[in-house]
């Protein structure tokens, strides 16, 4: 088999056929990059064991097709079921174009991109720049200085998994001071395979606040690329956590751009992987000044011949003295042909620092497993039990109260699932 | 009285180390048996076995309950006929929490009994009523299943679980092992209020002490994998006074 690629004409095809709106140029640049690039091969250290070969053959397949570019998806009782779940202001993006409807809140501004200044969509890797290149919308999310605005911003993101590649993108902006609980649910509408690839730019004044919570429960045939980058000034704090439950092939890449003194990172994430899913986890913390804290844990529940990845880099940079940073990484693995690919990765350039991490991966724990039977409970009663309370380690880092209820319930579904594939 | 619990001849190993060389025990409905011995005895292995514990082989032998075959039930199957073991090491469970647990296993009881789930109401009151006795803090019913208990209150936790479960027989496994006099009075509290006649109980211990609180009816010496010498109460001080070292010249006379 040839491999398949995307040559420069039909990206420019592509390309071309878009709007001539105020991304038009934008779209053009980052195509070219984007062709000098070329989507990132296992060879390429940060993509050694996450393979984009079928994402790459359905993104061509697609192109070849004269995509059509306007969202199938359409508002379903999952919809309202999702919105319904979690008391927030909502947003609804399906197949990366926002719905009519931008709610009004007082102290944030909500646009489209192109009706935006996007001047600053950032296209330097070559995901980004795929996105950008083929990018029909996106949304600007820019708080006031000082705002917090009474309840959570949710986006619904939506696609619609009928062959086809999605690009979404979204610009958050937080003012001095400003506060923000930002909720993304990431779910699917239909059973064909689909690629989305979203970023998120995430850009904190000093002293503003945001807390961020991802759920991604895709179709099991449904793929997703999600990049965050996020810049941090003086005093900023970032809380991300991120909930992997579906999806075919899921890769997260969270940056953290610390640049300010004071500024807080905290980044946790929970995997759940069975059949031949495969979740990546690819963070990076920038320590660029000190002092500044980072606290990050993720933890992966593995089953079947789920095969997951972590990858903590933490940088800290010459100077940048008083940094304190931690970060883990355990794993449960729930038979012997999951796999884990667990990797810290620390840079340090500075004295006065304090770096911290570590990683495990275990089965369950016999001992436990007996006390629990000998109470009475049966082993698949008494298995779930000690999975649900690995997870719920990482439940309790929800620090956005409304969605708690909707994680755990999807928690609860997805494990279900999980523990009957179980090993024993 | 009727025979509850009958062992005859058994043998289990571990790790292909024979640990019971051929134990014979009868206990019956009403009675409080002391199980004592030197470390390394089998005291533990027996208290296993009768629970389930898979990393154990029996190899010859066999155990009653209730005239039925103990043997091919598993763990939980035996726990819920009404077998419950209080461990030497209970184990630490973060993320379960204490109330989640004591309701699963009542309610794993109830339901094999064909009884209806408790109710919040109910259990709340059951479970209080009995951390009075152990003269626990109710507090500990939010806390993860022994996550950071001392190993006193861990033991406490051991006997409140056994409170609620009300089990046919009962073996406690070095119950009294780390506990101050306080927290082994209060121990020795929720064991003396299950004595009763449906029920029995096995104290598996290193020491005396304990049976200055609970009082047995039976007291048993285990050596080398099989009880060498059995009498009342009064053995237990024989022991204390004599040592272990007495009752390996016995059991190699």
């Amino acid at each position: 088999m040839t491999t398949q690629v995307i040559d420069k004409s039909l990206l420019d095809a592509a390309v071309k056929a878009m709007p001539d709106d105020r991304l038009a140029g934008l779209r053009r640049e980052a195509a070219d990059r984007f062709v000098s690039l070329g989507f990132p091969g296992t060879d390429h250290e940060d993509w050694k064991y996450t393979n984009l070969s079928d994402i790459e053959a359905l993104s061509v397949a697609w192109l070849k097709g004269n995509p059509n570019l306007q969202p199938v998806s359409s508002v379903t009782d999952i919809t309202d079921e999702v919105r319904s779940a979690i008391d927030a202001h909502w947003l609804l993006v399906r197949d990366g174009v926002a719905d009519d409807m931008l709610p009004d809140i007082d102290g944030i501004e909500i646009e489209r991109l192109v009706d935006a200044d996007c001047s600053a969509l950032s296209a330097d890797d070559a995901l980004s720049a795929f996105n950008v290149a083929l990018l029909q919308d996106g949304l600007r999310i820019r708080v006031e200085p000082d705002a917090a605005p009474d309840r959570p911003l949710a986006i619904l993101n939506i696609d619609s998994a009928r062959q086809r590649v999605v690009q979404s993108r979204l610009v958050v902006e937080l003012a001095a001071g400003a506060r923000l609980e930002l909720i993304e649910c990431a779910l699917s509408n239909g059973s064909g395979s689909q690629f989305t690839n979203s970023v998120v730019d995430v850009d904190l004044e000093n002293a503003a606040c945001l807390t961020h919570t991802r759920v991604q429960d895709r179709h099991p045939d449904h793929s997703g690329i999600y990049r965050l980058q996020a810049s941090l000034a003086r005093d900023a704090n970032i809380r991300h956590s991120s909930f992997d439950f579906g999806g075919a092939l899921s890769r997260n890449d969270v940056v953290t751009d610390i640049k300010g003194t004071g500024a807080a990172v905290g980044l946790n994430g929970l995997y759940l992987a069975g059949g031949e899913q495969h979740i990546d986890n690819h963070t990076s913390i920038i320590h660029g000044v000190g002092p500044a804290t980072s606290d990050e844990e993720y933890r992966g529940i593995l089953t079947g011949r789920a095969q997951c990845v972590f990858n903590g880099k933490v940088i800290v940079a010459e100077g940048a003295d008083g940094t304190n940073s931690r970060q883990s990484n355990h794993n449960l693995l729930l038979s012997d042909r999951a796999e884990i690919d667990t990797k810290p990765e620390l840079e340090i350039y500075a004295d006065d620092v304090k770096c911290a991490h570590g990683a495990t991966v275990g089965q369950l724990d016999h001992a436990a497993l007996f006390y629990l039977q000998s109470r009475g409970l049966d082993r698949d009663q008494a298995k779930q039990i000690l999975t649900r309370a690995f997870a719920a380690g990482m439940l309790s880092s929800l620090s956005v109260p409304a969605c708690e209820d909707f994680v755990s319930a999807r928690l609860d579904r997805r494990l279900a699932e999980l523990v009957d594939d179980v090993d024993d | 009285m009727s025979k509850m619990l009958e062992i005859e001849n058994l043998k289990a190993r571990i790790a292909g180390n024979e640990i019971l060389t051929g134990l014979n025990l009868v206990v019956s409905t009403g009675e409080v048996h002391a199980i004592m011995g030197p470390n390394g005895s089998g005291k533990s292995t027996l208290a296993q076995v009768i629970a389930g514990h898979a990393d154990y082989d029996v190899t010859e032998g066999s155990v009653k309950f209730d005239g039925n075959d103990l043997l091919e039930l598993e763990p939980e199957e035996r726990a819920r006929e009404g077998i419950f073991l209080g461990f030497q090491y209970p184990v630490e469970i973060p993320g379960v929490n204490n109330a989640y647990l004591l309701k699963a296993a009542v309610n794993a009881k109830r339901k094999h009994v064909g009884m209806d789930e408790i109710d919040a109401f109910e259990f709340l009151k059951l479970a209080r009523e009995k951390m009075a006795l152990l003269d626990m803090d109710q507090s500990f019913l939010n806390r993860g299943v022994n996550e950071g208990f001392s190993g006193g209150e861990k033991k406490r936790n051991e006997i409140l679980q056994m409170a609620m479960l009300e089990p046919k027989l009962a073996i406690l496994d070095e119950t009294d092992s780390g506990l101050d006099i306080d927290a082994l009075k209060a121990v020795a509290n929720g064991v003396n209020a299950l004595r009763h006649a449906d029920r029995a109980i096995v104290l598996v211990t290193h020491y005396q002490r304990l049976l200055d609180y609970i009082e047995p009816d039976f007291v048993h010496v285990l050596s080398k994998g099989q009880i060498v010498r059995s009498g009342d109460k009064s053995l237990a001080l024989e022991l204390e006074e004599k040592g272990y070292e007495w009752v390996r010249e016995v059991a190699n006379a």
